[in-house]
C-alpha cells in the first residue's frame, strides 16, 4: 500500500524554507492560478511546480491519491474540450466538435486543477506540521490555537486508525453497507460513528487531565524550547513574495 | 503526605458510589500499590488525590482530600500540580504534543520558565527514566514502553512530590512492563518521591516490598505490607471483607483453573515440533494454514515469511513483544490485509478464494478495546447483532444468547445500553456477542487488558469450553501465567517472525534458553532458576 499524503523528512531547500514563507508562496500560487486567466501563466506554475518535486525530492509518484487526482483532472480537461465550444473547430466527427476554445479551456481548468492539488501536496510533503504550528505561535498565533492545531494533527492519524478497527469488527460481526435502505444506512452510520465518539470522548478527557496536569493555560503567554529559526535565506523568499502580490495586484489593477 | 478522610464520590446520575468511605494516610517517601477489580475505584481515587476529581466531573463528594496540606477541592488544579503528577494508563492520550522534547518540555513551558531552566530539566528528567537516547524522535516512532518512559519523563520534569500511575503498564508487553517497573523503583530511589501505583499486576511489584492498599466496591478491604515472601491472596485474606476475600480466589484459580482443561487440548499440542516454525500435519483438516506469509503497512514490512498450522480444537497463545506481528498475523488470517506474498487457508478456505463476510460466519474476533467493537443500543441487541446479521436467530441461538449472558453476570442487564456497563462486563459482553453464532474459530486480539483475576477467568473458562466442543482459539496475550495454564501451545513473534512455536511448557523452555525471562510464569521462572543453579 502506497504511503499516506504526509510530512516526509528531507532536507531540500524547500524542507529548510520557514513555514510560514513556505505557505505564503503555496497560498501565492494558488491564487495566481485563480486571478491570471491565461493557460501558459497556469501551465507556467503546473511547470515550476513538477519541477520542485523532484527538486525536493519528495515522492510524488509514492503517494496514495495521485492517480485519482491525475485521472480528474483528466476528466475535467475532456470534459471541456467536449463541451466548450468557442474559436475555430479543430476536429469535427459527428456531433462531436472540438474546437480551439475547447482545448485552451480544457487545459486552463485541469492545469488549475492539479496546480491547486499539487502545491498543496508539496506543501504537506515538505513541512513539517509541527514546526508550522510552532512557527505560527511564534508570529503571534495564540498558543491555545496553536495546540489545537497540534492536538489535531495527533489525533487525526489516530481516528483514521480506531475508524479502520470499527470498520473491521462490524466485518466480523457481519455487518454489511451493502444497503438501499435510507433508514438502515443512518442506522450503520450511527453504528459506526459511536464507538468513534466515545472512543473521542474518553480521549478528551485524558488530555484535558494530562494538560490541566501540567499547566496548561495558568498563565495567558507561555515560554517555547523550540526554535524556529529564520535564516537570511527565509527573509528573501519573504520578500520575494511581497513583491510577488504586489506585481500581480498591480497587472490585476491595469488589466 | 497525603491524607484522606471519609471520602465518598458518585458520578453524576450513578446511583452507585465509586468511592465509599475512603480513609487514608500515606506518608512522605511511602511506595503504595493501589489494587482491586475493574471499576472498583482505584481510577477514581487517582483523580482525588490529583484534584481533577472534583474539577472535571460531575458528582456528589463527601469527605476532604489533604495533599501537602492543601485541601485539593479548594485548590486550583494548577497548584495541585506543583505536587502531583499523575501519569495515566494509556501514553498515546495523554500526549499533548508530536515529539520527545516539546513534550517533555511541555509543562515547563507552561510554567514560563526559562529555556536554559527547561533544557536542564528536560535532560535531567530523561536521564532519571532512562530515556535521553529517545531525544529528537517523534512519539508516533516510539514503542509502548518508551512511550511510557516520556510519559513519566514529562511529569517527572515538574519534580512534583507525589507520582501517581495508573495501570502504566495494561498496554505493554512483559518486557516492557519489566523495564518500566525497573523505572519506577529507580525513580523512587533516585528522586525520594511519594509513589502510588495502581496495577492489576501486584505480583511483579511484590520485589519492592510496599504498601498495599486493596480496594473493592470503592472500599478500601485491605491495607497493609506486601512482603515480599507471602502471595497477595494470603495477605490480603487476613483482614479483607467477603467480596474481597471471593476475589482472591479468583485471584488463585485465575492460574488453576485450567488445568483441568489443559489435558483436552495437549493431544493437538503434542503434534507440535520444538524448534521450528512449523507443526506436523494433524489427521484432520487445519483451522489455520499459514505459509510463507509477507504482510506490510504502508511500504514497512511486518511479517516475514510466517508460516503456522493450527488444527481444529487447539488453544494457541500467540506471544512476543509489542509490534512484532501479532495483532498483522490475526487480522491477516480474516482478510482484512492483503498478503504481499504467501498463502492463507482458513477452516479449508483458501483467503484468496473467500470473501471475509463469507468466512465471518464461522469465525468470531475479539478485539483490543472493548468500546471500539459495541454497535447495538442494548446488551441483548448487542449479543444477537451477528446471529441476526447472519439470519441464524433461531430459538436455540437465541436460548445460547441467554444463557451465555447470564453465565457472565449480564442476565439482568439486557435491556441497559452497552456503554451503561462497566470496563469488565463489556469484555465479557464483546465475547458473548462473538459466541453466540458458534463459530468454529475464534481469534482474540488481547482481550485481557485492564482486566482483574476474576473477569479474566471468566473469559477464560468460556474459551475452555468452546475448546472443549471442537472449538479453535487464537488468542495474543501478554500473560505467561495465563498461557501456562490455559493454552495448549505457545507461538512467538519476534521482529515479524515465529521463533518459538511449540506446547506451552517445552516453548518455555525455549524462551528461557532466548532469555526472555520476562516472558515466563512465576513458577515456571522459580523453577527453570533452581534447576539451571
Amino acid at each position: 500500500m502506497k504511503p499516506r499524503i504526509t510530512y516526509q523528512p528531507g532536507d531540500s531547500l524547500l524542507h529548510r524554507l520557514h513555514p510560514l514563507a513556505k505557505g505564503g508562496w503555496m497560498l501565492f500560487g494558488t491564487l495566481l492560478v485563480f486571478a491570471v486567466h491565461s493557460p501558459w501563466v497556469v501551465l507556467a506554475v503546473l511547470g515550476l511546480v513538477m519541477v520542485a518535486f523532484p527538486l525536493s525530492r519528495s515522492p510524488l509518484g509514492r503517494v496514495r491519491g495521485t492517480r485519482l487526482f491525475a485521472t480528474t483532472a483528466l476528466l475535467l480537461g475532456a470534459l471541456q474540450v467536449l463541451f466548450v465550444h468557442r474559436g475555430p473547430a479543430l476536429v469535427r466527427m459527428g456531433p462531436l466538435v472540438v474546437t480551439a476554445g475547447g482545448v485552451e479551456a480544457g487545459i486552463y481548468v485541469a492545469a488549475r486543477f492539479l496546480c491547486v492539488v499539487l502545491l498543496s501536496y508539496l506543501f504537506v510533503l515538505t513541512t513539517d506540521p509541527n514546526d508550522l504550528a510552532y512557527g505560527l505561535m511564534r508570529a503571534g498565533l495564540p498558543y491555545r490555537y496553536g495546540f489545537a492545531l497540534i492536538t489535531a494533527l495527533r489525533l487525526v492519524p489516530v481516528f483514521e486508525q480506531e475508524g479502520q478497527i470499527v470498520y473491521r469488527a462490524q466485518l466480523a460481526r457481519g455487518v454489511r453497507y451493502d444497503t438501499r435502505s435510507p433508514h438502515r444506512f443512518l442506522t450503520l452510520g450511527r453504528q459506526f460513528f459511536l464507538p468513534l465518539l466515545v472512543s473521542a470522548l474518553g480521549k478528551v478527557d485524558s488530555l484535558a487531565v494530562s494538560m490541566e496536569g501540567r499547566c496548561f493555560g495558568k498563565y495567558p503567554t507561555r515560554t517555547f524550547l523550540r526554535e524556529v529559526h529564520c535564516t537570511n535565506r527565509d527573509v528573501a523568499a519573504a520578500a520575494l513574495l511581497v513583491l510577488g502580490v504586489a506585481a500581480l495586484a498591480a497587472v490585476l489593477i491595469v488589466i | 503526605m497525603i491524607s484522606i478522610q471519609g471520602l465518598s464520590f458518585r458520578f453524576g446520575a450513578s446511583p452507585r458510589y465509586a468511592l465509599r468511605n475512603v480513609n487514608l494516610e500515606i506518608a512522605a517517601s511511602e511506595f503504595v500499590v493501589i489494587t482491586g477489580p475493574s471499576g472498583c475505584g482505584k481510577s477514581t481515587l487517582a483523580l482525588a488525590i490529583g484534584g481533577y476529581l472534583f474539577r472535571q466531573y460531575d458528582g456528589e463528594t463527601a469527605g476532604t482530600v489533604t495533599v501537602a496540606g492543601m485541601d485539593v477541592r479548594g485548590v486550583p488544579i494548577y497548584d495541585i500540580a506543583e505536587v502531583v503528577g499523575l501519569v495515566q494508563q494509556n501514553p498515546e492520550d495523554q500526549f499533548c504534543t508530536l515529539t520527545v522534547q516539546d513534550e517533555v518540555a511541555f509543562g515547563l513551558e507552561n510554567r514560563c520558565l526559562p529555556p536554559d531552566e527547561i533544557r536542564q530539566r528536560m535532560a535531567w528528567a530523561l536521564e532519571v527514566v532512562g530515556a535521553s537516547h529517545l531525544v529528537g524522535r517523534a512519539l508516533a516512532t516510539l514503542s509502548g514502553g518508551e512511550k511510557q518512559k516520556v510519559a513519566i519523563a514529562a511529569v517527572m520534569a515538574a519534580r512534583p512530590q507525589v507520582l501517581i500511575f495508573d495501570e502504566p503498564t495494561s498496554n505493554l508487553d512483559p518486557t516492557a512492563t519489566a523495564e518500566i517497573f525497573r523505572v519506577i523503583s529507580h525513580i523512587r530511589a533516585r528522586a525520594g518521591l511519594t509513589v502510588l501505583v495502581i496495577e492489576h499486576k501486584v505480583e511483579v511489584l511484590r520485589q519492592f516490598a510496599p504498601r498495599l492498599v486493596a480496594l473493592d466496591g470503592g472500599r478500601v478491604v485491605y491495607d497493609g505490607p506486601m512482603s515480599a515472601g507471602e502471595r497477595v491472596s494470603e495477605s490480603a485474606n487476613r483482614q479483607v471483607s467477603e467480596s474481597a476475600n471471593q476475589d482472591s480466589e479468583q485471584a488463585t484459580h485465575y492460574g488453576t483453573r485450567l488445568t483441568e482443561h489443559a489435558p483436552r487440548n495437549t493431544p493437538h499440542a503434542s503434534r507440535a515440533t520444538n524448534h521450528g516454525s512449523r507443526t506436523t500435519h494433524p489427521p484432520t483438516p487445519p483451522a489455520v494454514r499459514v505459509d510463507d506469509l509477507h504482510v506490510g503497512y504502508d511500504d514497512v514490512p511486518i511479517l516475514h515469511g510466517v508460516s503456522l498450522e493450527v488444527g481444529e480444537g487447539e488453544f494457541v497463545a500467540l506471544m512476543g513483544d509489542n509490534g512484532t506481528g501479532k495483532t498483522t498475523f490475526l487480522h491477516s488470517l480474516l482478510g482484512f490485509l492483503k498478503p504481499g506474498r504467501g498463502r492463507i487457508e482458513v477452516l479449508g478456505h483458501d483467503m484468496h478464494r473467500v470473501s471475509t463476510s463469507r468466512l465471518v460466519r464461522q469465525v468470531g474476533f475479539v478485539f483490543q478495546n472493548p468500546d471500539h467493537q459495541l454497535f447495538a443500543d442494548g446488551v441483548w441487541q448487542e449479543a444477537t447483532l451477528a446471529a441476526r446479521n447472519f439470519d441464524t436467530l433461531d430459538e436455540a441461538t437465541q436460548a445460547r444468547a441467554r444463557d451465555l449472558l447470564a453465565r457472565c453476570g449480564l442476565g439482568d442487564r439486557q435491556q441497559d445500553h452497552p456503554y451503561r456497563l462497566s470496563y469488565g462486563e463489556k469484555r465479557r459482553l464483546n465475547l458473548v456477542s462473538v459466541l453466540v453464532h458458534d463459530p468454529r474459530l475464534i481469534l482474540l486480539d488481547e482481550i485481557l487488558i485492564g482486566q482483574d483475576a476474576g473477569n479474566a477467568a471468566m473469559l477464560l473458562d468460556l474459551l475452555c469450553e468452546q475448546v472443549r466442543q471442537g472449538g479453535t482459539v487464537i488468542m495474543v496475550n501478554h500473560h505467561p501465567d495465563v498461557t501456562s495454564r490455559y493454552a495448549s501451545r505457545l507461538v512467538f513473534f519476534n521482529d515479524g517472525k515465529i521463533i518459538v512455536d511449540a506446547p506451552t511448557a517445552d516453548a518455555f523452555r525455549q524462551l528461557a534458553h532466548l532469555g526472555l525471562q520476562a516472558y515466563l510464569p512465576n513458577d515456571h521462572a522459580t523453577r527453570i532458576t533452581n534447576h539451571v543453579s
